[in-house]
């Protein structure tokens, strides 16, 4: 059998992990996987769901062996003789001096609080897996039996359903960056010409960037033209398109193959089969980087997406995030029923809508009563936001807030300045909050057999290329048959860091620092990509519910530009920041090139 | 008199009744068995999330890492250098907001 000890230069997470201490190391060795086996009988967690401690009875008050106090706050149990010590350097250390007083192995320690581990010699915070994993499994898992007390019988880390090699799932490559090859590049040299602008006009007849061109407006259709100039610049599907990945000549010469019937040019197939929303997209991205600065006509798209929507039974809206959605659906059920095979959106490997916008939502029901967890994941295309509720209660927040002395560092003087203000990061604090779930929607307990008050939290799983946050500022109520729009202001960053919201972020401040052995896609979600994103597009809305006016403002080079229909006007980026932003798009930082934009597009 | 006449017998490394405990003492081991200290403990966590002041913190000891470079910084070293400007920081609102709750506590129980 193999060993399970963690080899420190496994570069299994982003998270960087501190090269495991010797003590550990050889405590480990000495003891097996016994190792932890008499702390395990001592894991206590209360209320359900909260913190992990370690007593050796339930109502135990820890204290320290050698000066009896009971109220520092870190006090160490060792892991060798149970023997608990305090630990306040630089005055004193009990627990080093247990170490050291002992013959070796009294080195590493638990903290009886945390029930996370300590290397007394080492002076430092160590991981193991099997411990985190009993500590983990206590916690999701607690029974009420005996006092809150864990049966030690389900935590051995032996047992088969807890294999730490869970952690290293296969790796998905989700964004896979295309070259030509040299077939390929004879190909594209021998049968393209190049675009007159980029010879000549470019840059001297207009300083927009490549590939700006406003969109006239059809008729009421400015929530298609926002939601189309946002996916236009949406890095990774405009290189998609661009790197003619989704050509309409072969798409649409496959429909008609198995139809014989070929009138390809026509375009106006009344067949659903011949509807493609990928190939129209293809036409719109040739249009619009094809130099032509006149305003472009999504004619031809609107009729495609008219028709698909059709089939969907709710096509009267006029919502911006509704024609989102549906343009995505209809990109992906096209794909879906060339390949005749279903495949799953989540995981990536799907059609183009979904490779850029799919991401995975994690989300936690928590038995109040036992502390049972049930998780499910859901792909999700973008994630909607309630506004948060009028910042009523936060009076208080300011005032202690203003009293928090700045130490120059940090920024805490925007932070104090700014949280006060609705904002897209106190949206996701909140999406991702635990939210108690009301008495009318009590959820089945597995464990207990009945329906139990519950605890619910939402954190991302995986996150997707693109992230659009929609922000809920339409709120339709059928009972009273009427909607309103919330018209508040909500302040945005231009960049966003994830991390926070992540699953794994999120269930290391409910289970602490732990190495997270139950569950390895935790892991995967967060280390394949950077968490960070850059704002690119910013969809508003202005006036009233059914007589308002879609305008999107796009950032290309680092340079703010608004498109409102037919018209593109350069911005200042104050301007967009005052704006009342209904749907947000963020991409992966690392696809988002500030500097090179410019020289990419000649 | 303590709550011990139920617990099962631990081995325990010193005898428990030889150690007197101070009046702060007695008022600790009463928030605890209360579960008192856990909540309060909750608290002020939460307190100090939302007035900043842990993302304040995680911005020094991100920078002090930095400093030092990532394997030259012990758990212990973090502690000693952030604790005073962790506890100089505690917005005097916080501070008053537990302290009331402490008394409110010690004035429903008997000690
Ligand atoms: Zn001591
Ligand atoms: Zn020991
Ligand atoms: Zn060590
Ligand atoms: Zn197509
Ligand atoms: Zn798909
Ligand atoms: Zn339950």
């Amino acid at each position: 059998m193999s060993s399970n000890f963690h080899h420190p230069n496994l570069p299994f997470t982003s998270q960087i992990f501190p090269p495991s201490c010797p003590h550990l190391a050889d405590f480990r060795s000495r003891n097996g996987s016994k190792s932890f086996r008499l702390l395990q009988d001592c894991l206590r967690v209360k209320p359900p769901g909260g913190r992990a401690a370690i007593r050796r009875d339930p109502n135990e008050v820890p204290r320290c062996s050698s000066c009896g106090d009971s109220a520092r706050p870190r006090l160490y149990a060792c892991v060798t003789c149970a023997a608990v010590s305090c630990h306040a350097p630089p005055s004193h250390s009990h627990a080093a001096a247990h170490a050291e007083s002992m013959p070796t192995g009294h080195e590493i320690a638990v903290d009886v609080d945390r029930a996370e581990l300590f290397c007394c010699a080492c002076r430092d915070q160590v991981y193991d897996r099997d411990f985190d994993a009993a500590v983990v499994l206590a916690q999701t898992t607690a029974s009420t039996l005996g006092g809150n007390a864990v049966s030690s019988s389900g935590v051995s880390p032996s047992q088969p359903s807890l294999p730490p090699e869970n952690l290293r799932k296969r790796r998905r490559v989700d964004y896979q960056p295309w070259m030509p090859d040299l077939r390929e590049r004879v190909l594209v040299g021998a049968n393209s010409s190049p675009l007159d602008c980029v010879n000549s006009n470019l840059g001297s007849e207009s300083e927009l960037p490549w590939g700006l061109r406003g969109l006239n407006n059809l008729g009421n259709t400015c929530f298609m033209n926002s939601v189309l100039q946002a996916l236009l610049h949406t890095p990774p599907l405009r290189n998609f398109f661009l790197s003619d990945r989704h050509n309409r000549y072969f798409c649409q010469r496959n429909v008609n193959g198995s139809n014989v019937s070929s009138n390809v040019n026509d375009g106006n197939g009344s067949k659903n089969s011949r509807i493609c929303l990928a190939c129209d997209l293809d036409a719109m991205f040739s249009a619009v980087f094809s130099g032509d600065r006149t305003p472009y006509s999504p004619a031809k798209f609107l009729f495609s997406w008219w028709q698909h929507a059709a089939n969907l039974a709710s096509y009267e809206q006029q919502d911006a995030h509704e024609f989102f959605i549906s343009i995505l659906e209809g990109i992906h059920e096209k794909v879906d029923k060339d390949r005749r095979k279903p495949y799953s959106q989540g995981n990536g490997d799907c059609c183009i809508a979904h490779r850029v916008f799919s991401g995975i939502l994690r989300s936690d029901v928590m038995c109040m009563a036992c502390g049972f967890t049930s998780t499910t994941y859901d792909p999700c295309v973008d994630i909607s936001l309630d506004l948060e509720p009028n910042l009523g209660g936060s009076a208080k927040m300011a005032a202690a807030r203003s009293n928090l002395p700045c130490n120059g560092e940090a920024d805490c003087m925007n932070s104090s300045q700014n949280q006060r203000l609705s904002s897209l990061v106190g949206c996701l604090d909140q999406f991702t909050r635990p939210e108690k779930l009301g008495s009318d929607q009590k959820f089945f307990c597995q464990q207990c057999q009945v329906r139990q008050e519950s605890l619910k939290q939402m954190s991302i799983r995986k996150l997707p290329l693109v992230s659009c946050f929609h922000i809920k500022r339409f709120e339709h109520s059928s009972v009273r048959k009427m909607s309103r729009k919330v018209d508040r202001y909500l302040q945005f960053p231009f960049s966003l860091d994830m991390a926070p919201y992540l699953s794994s972020s999120i269930l290391r401040s409910r289970f602490g620092n732990r190495i997270f052995p139950f569950d390895g896609d935790e892991l995967d979600g967060c280390n394949e990509m950077s968490s960070e994103f850059e704002l690119f597009a910013v969809i508003t809305h202005k006036g009233k519910l059914d007589a308002g006016h879609y305008v999107t403002y796009l950032r290309l080079s680092n340079q703010w530009y608004k498109c409102d229909d037919a018209w593109i006007t350069q911005v200042n980026e104050n301007i967009v920041r005052a704006a009342q932003g209904y749907m947000m798009f963020y991409v992966q930082k690392m696809l988002y090139y500030k500097a090179s934009e410019k020289q990419s597009a000649s | 008199m303590r709550a011990s006449i139920n617990r099962p017998p631990t081995p325990e490394p010193e005898d428990d009744r030889e150690h007197q405990p101070t009046f702060q003492e007695s008022i600790n081991i009463k928030l605890i068995e209360s579960g008192e200290k856990e909540r309060l403990k909750e608290l002020l966590r939460e307190r100090l999330i939302e007035c900043g002041w842990k993302d304040e913190m995680k911005a020094l000891c991100r920078a002090y890492v930095r400093k030092k470079g990532r394997n030259n910084v012990s758990v212990d070293d973090l502690v000693q250098v952030i604790t005073p400007k962790g506890r100089a920081s505690v917005p005097d609102s916080v501070k008053a907001e537990l302290l009331q709750r402490i008394r409110s506590f010690l004035g429903s129980t008997a000690i």
